[in-house]
């Protein structure tokens, strides 16, 4: 199809017509697109609605007794931020790999580089890129790593732009405990300061078809374990 | 009124000077352009290059094409250069008698010396008996940690060795802190029982015991003779953070010398001289030789083929048999190439000896003639070929303020060093040398072990610099750098190169400052020896004193640091050195152009 000015500005006009006229039915949207609560609708929690779907796990888990994330100070702290429902609801990446084994992985690939890991789990959000800024802010390095229980994981900086990152790992049912160890000296390097080699990924344009319904529900099973009251805690193991 | 084009057609650029003529006045200039040369230089299809060249300069001032009433074309060098480079050294271990290994993050520091005890017979050990214990990578760092601080408790365990990238990860699970070394790839290869040592440096610091011959005769009680055997070991160990040497019953590691070859120098005073020598000494006998009708190396060694190989590059090029293709000039450069140890248990890598040789063939004449015709029928104004390039060179840099007669000047392209000099009196002695940019370029490639040339030309070609956040990052001359805008962070923690289209990575795992070493180095060993050796040609008597100004012009001179790592040599000889700066306002190009027209001037008096 051939994308011309034209039809990119139609396309625009349509979208901000639609805005407006849910603007004025009383609903909105979060910046990941998500729907906000409309007040009045389910009370004042703040959680995306679930209001006429159907959700993948009956129960929500309660993450209240768990320590608020604080924010590092130690210039050596590398943080992971891990997804809602990670080693939880979900106990495997996309691929089939134990998230324990993710987790330990990355850990051990930040500490042989001689840096420090501290985990969190993000309830703000299930948007990798975020959960990888959120991270990178509270690591006193500056440096964090966003993992999604599926397995998708991107290393970003404190100073970056939201959509911008250092290294993304996307095709997430083609990485090995190997990629996940490397990632974590990636990321420690990053801190060092030295020149860091990117890590060599494999493309296979048929993981897409292949995986898309698995990673959407995966993606909603995550979504749905969202507590933005708790927004981000520590989470050292399980 | 006149108006006179001079055509410069070059290995790489066209470039083009306009002047005017009027009756009883000096010339004066009106234009210049610059553009990529079209096909090989000196056949008709420059032509188009230099049509898009004038009609460039022409509509700068804008004037038409056909209102030219000359054209000057020069007479090019009829000299073509090649590069090669072959190694002399091979590192070879038998029996796996040494790993000299550097991988990024050993653990611990300190020696240690003990019998090679397999993890997984961590169990046979007796006390008593101080032990390198060595685990391949099935087993995990918690495994390993935990079992070996319960042997720790009855077995004396004084070092270890890891097949995996986790020795920080042992080490800091380890009751009693030892010297690990990690990501030895073949640790299979590793014998059970026989003595071995293994040393980590302090942080900052390079391994002392292994890389000295005494220091593996301590750890593993050698006596002379076997001391005399593993010099070679500690040799390649110098330099390295961490390290193992195991003593074997008939282990070895050999340096092998190649079977380089000799280079015959067909001359005035012939002589053979063989590669092994190294570059210095095949230097000499070059100089010495007088003047040089043809070079060819022994058959069947490295340096025959190597010589081969350009021979017959140059033959394609120009369109003469092999045979009649005579290298006139070679320049040798010793350099140091980075090969893969045949029989290494950690896939090290040795600096093996090379040598770099760019060769310089002299063909028959250009048809410069054929180009200027073809030109003028197209144009339907006169074409001539006037004037060797050298010489109209040193006419167009006499336009460089400052300058006076005798004129020295070196032309440093892509493929030779040329220089000229232009006497009081007028008379001009010229010469032209191998190597040039070209080399320059190979030298980066080779020493850097980097796949393509192109790589290698960029980093020739600009200044390096280190991102360190995204707001600033550290030139390679210490200075730091604060951007207007955040840096893309694709560069955040890379070294990168500052080109006029923005930055560009080193895809490379090597330290900027490491780069920059190599990098200064082959311009070194490239310019200065071939500018020192050109100008001794063309100067009286050979003598460099008596040379007063020397202009620098061609692409190289534009190079940043070239200039004055040549103007630093040759204040030592009192010769006033820079780059060249064409009609006040070119910079070191344009200068065959420019004398060009120049030259017309001086030919209608």
């Amino acid at each position: 199809m051939q994308v011309s000015q034209e039809l990119i500005q139609k396309i625009t006009e349509e979208v901000v017509r639609q805005i407006q006229s849910q603007k004025g039915a009383g609903s909105s949207y979060d910046a990941n697109g998500y729907r906000k609560v409309v007040a009045g609708e389910l009370g004042e929690d703040d959680v995306p609605s679930m209001a006429g779907r159907t959700r993948i796990n009956e129960n929500k888990s309660d993450y209240s007794a768990y320590r608020k994330a604080e924010q590092g100070t130690d210039p050596k702290e590398i943080v992971i931020g891990v997804g809602a429902a990670f080693q939880r609801e979900i106990k495997r990446t996309i691929g089939g790999i134990p998230l324990d084994e993710v987790i330990r992985n990355v850990k051990a690939g930040i500490e042989e580089e001689g840096m420090t890991p501290r985990v969190v789990k993000v309830l703000d959000t299930s948007d990798v890129g975020f959960m990888a800024l959120e991270s990178a802010k509270l690591a006193g390095s500056g440096i964090g790593i966003g993992i999604q229980s599926k397995g998708t994981t991107v290393i970003s900086q404190k100073d970056l732009y939201p959509l911008s990152n250092l290294e993304l790992f996307p095709q997430a049912p083609l990485m090995t405990l190997e990629t996940y160890r490397r990632i974590g000296q990636n990321a420690a390097k990053y801190v060092k300061g030295e020149n860091v080699t990117p890590i060599p990924s494999v493309n296979d344009p048929m993981v897409r078809p292949k995986y898309q319904v698995k990673a959407a529900i995966m993606h909603i099973a995550e979504t749905e374990q969202l507590d933005p009251k708790l927004g981000i805690i520590e989470w050292e193991g399980k | 009124m006149r108006i006179v084009a001079g055509v410069d057609i070059g290995n790489s650029t066209t470039e083009v000077c306009i002047g005017e003529f009027e009756q009883g006045k000096s010339v004066r200039f009106l234009s210049s352009a610059s553009v990529t040369t079209t096909g090989t230089k000196g056949t008709t299809a420059n032509i188009h290059g230099i049509l898009s060249a004038l009609k460039d300069a022409m509509g700068k001032i804008e004037r038409d094409v056909s209102e030219i009433d000359l054209i000057r074309l020069n007479e090019a060098a009829p000299v073509i250069g090649d590069t090669a480079m072959e190694t002399l050294t091979e590192t070879i271990i038998t029996d796996s008698s040494m790993i000299g290994h550097n991988p990024s993050t050993p653990a611990g520091a300190g020696q240690a010396a003990g019998e090679l005890l397999s993890f997984d017979r961590l169990s046979r050990g007796r006390s008593g008996t101080p032990y390198i214990v060595y685990a391949s990578r099935d087993y995990r760092y918690e495994e390993i940690a935990a079992a070996i601080n319960e042997a720790a408790k009855k077995l004396d365990i004084v070092g270890m060795i890891l097949q995996a990238d986790e020795a920080v990860l042992v080490e800091n699970r380890l009751d009693r802190k030892i010297p690990i070394v990690d990501e030895v790839k073949r640790i299979d290869k590793i014998p059970d029982g026989k003595m071995a040592a293994i040393e980590v440096a302090l942080p900052g610091q390079f391994i002392r015991m292994l890389s000295n011959p005494y220091g593996i005769a301590t750890l593993l009680h050698l006596n002379a003779e076997e001391t005399r055997t593993v010099t070679p070991i500690a040799k390649s160990l110098i330099g390295n953070r961490s390290a193992v040497v195991i003593k074997t019953p008939n282990g070895d590691i050999r340096e092998n010398v190649l079977p380089a070859g000799e280079i015959s120098l067909d001359a005035e005073h012939p002589v053979r001289i063989s590669l092994d020598e190294g570059a210095e000494k095949i230097m000499k006998a070059v100089n010495s030789a007088g003047k040089i009708y043809d070079v060819t190396g022994q058959e069947n060694t490295n340096v025959g083929n190597m010589l081969r190989r350009i021979r017959k590059g140059m033959s394609e090029v120009s369109g003469e048999s092999d045979a009649e293709v005579h290298i006139t000039d070679i320049l040798a450069v010793d350099t140091l190439a980075p090969v893969l140890i045949s029989g290494a248990l950690a896939g090290e890598t040795c600096l093996e000896k090379a040598v770099g040789i760019a060769a310089m063939v002299r063909t028959q004449q250009l048809p410069m003639r054929q180009i200027a015709e073809k030109l003028s029928e197209t144009l339907s104004t006169r074409a001539t070929v006037a004037g060797v390039e050298a010489v109209m060179a040193s006419l167009g840099a006499l336009t460089t303020p400052g300058t006076r007669l005798p004129l020295a000047i070196l032309d440093m392209g892509g493929g030779s060093t040329d220089a000229a000099i232009i006497h009081e009196d007028g008379t001009v002695s010229l010469t032209h040398q191998a190597g040039a940019g070209e080399l320059v370029s190979m030298l980066i490639q080779t020493e850097l072990g980097l796949e393509n040339r192109y790589m290698a030309e960029q980093i020739k070609r600009y200044p390096l610099a280190k991102v360190e956040s995204l707001f600033h990052m550290r030139m390679e001359n210490g200075e730091m750098y604060f951007v207007q805008d955040s840096i893309d962070p694709r560069f955040y923690g890379r070294v990168v190169l500052l080109t006029e289209a923005g930055l560009v990575r080193v895809e490379k795992d090597v330290p900027m400052e490491r780069i920059r070493e190599i990098r200064r180095e082959a311009k070194k060993k490239v310019f200065l020896t071939n500018a020192l050796r050109a100008l001794r040609s063309v100067a009286p008597d050979h003598n460099l004193r008596d040379i007063s100004n020397v202009v620098l012009v061609g692409g190289s001179a534009a190079d940043f640091e070239i200039p004055e790592m040549l103007m630093e040599e040759f204040s030592t000889y009192g010769i006033v050195c820079g780059r060249g700066n064409i009609r006040g306002t070119e910079g070191p190009r344009n200068a065959v152009a420019t004398g060009l027209v120049l030259s017309y001037g001086g030919e209608k008096r």
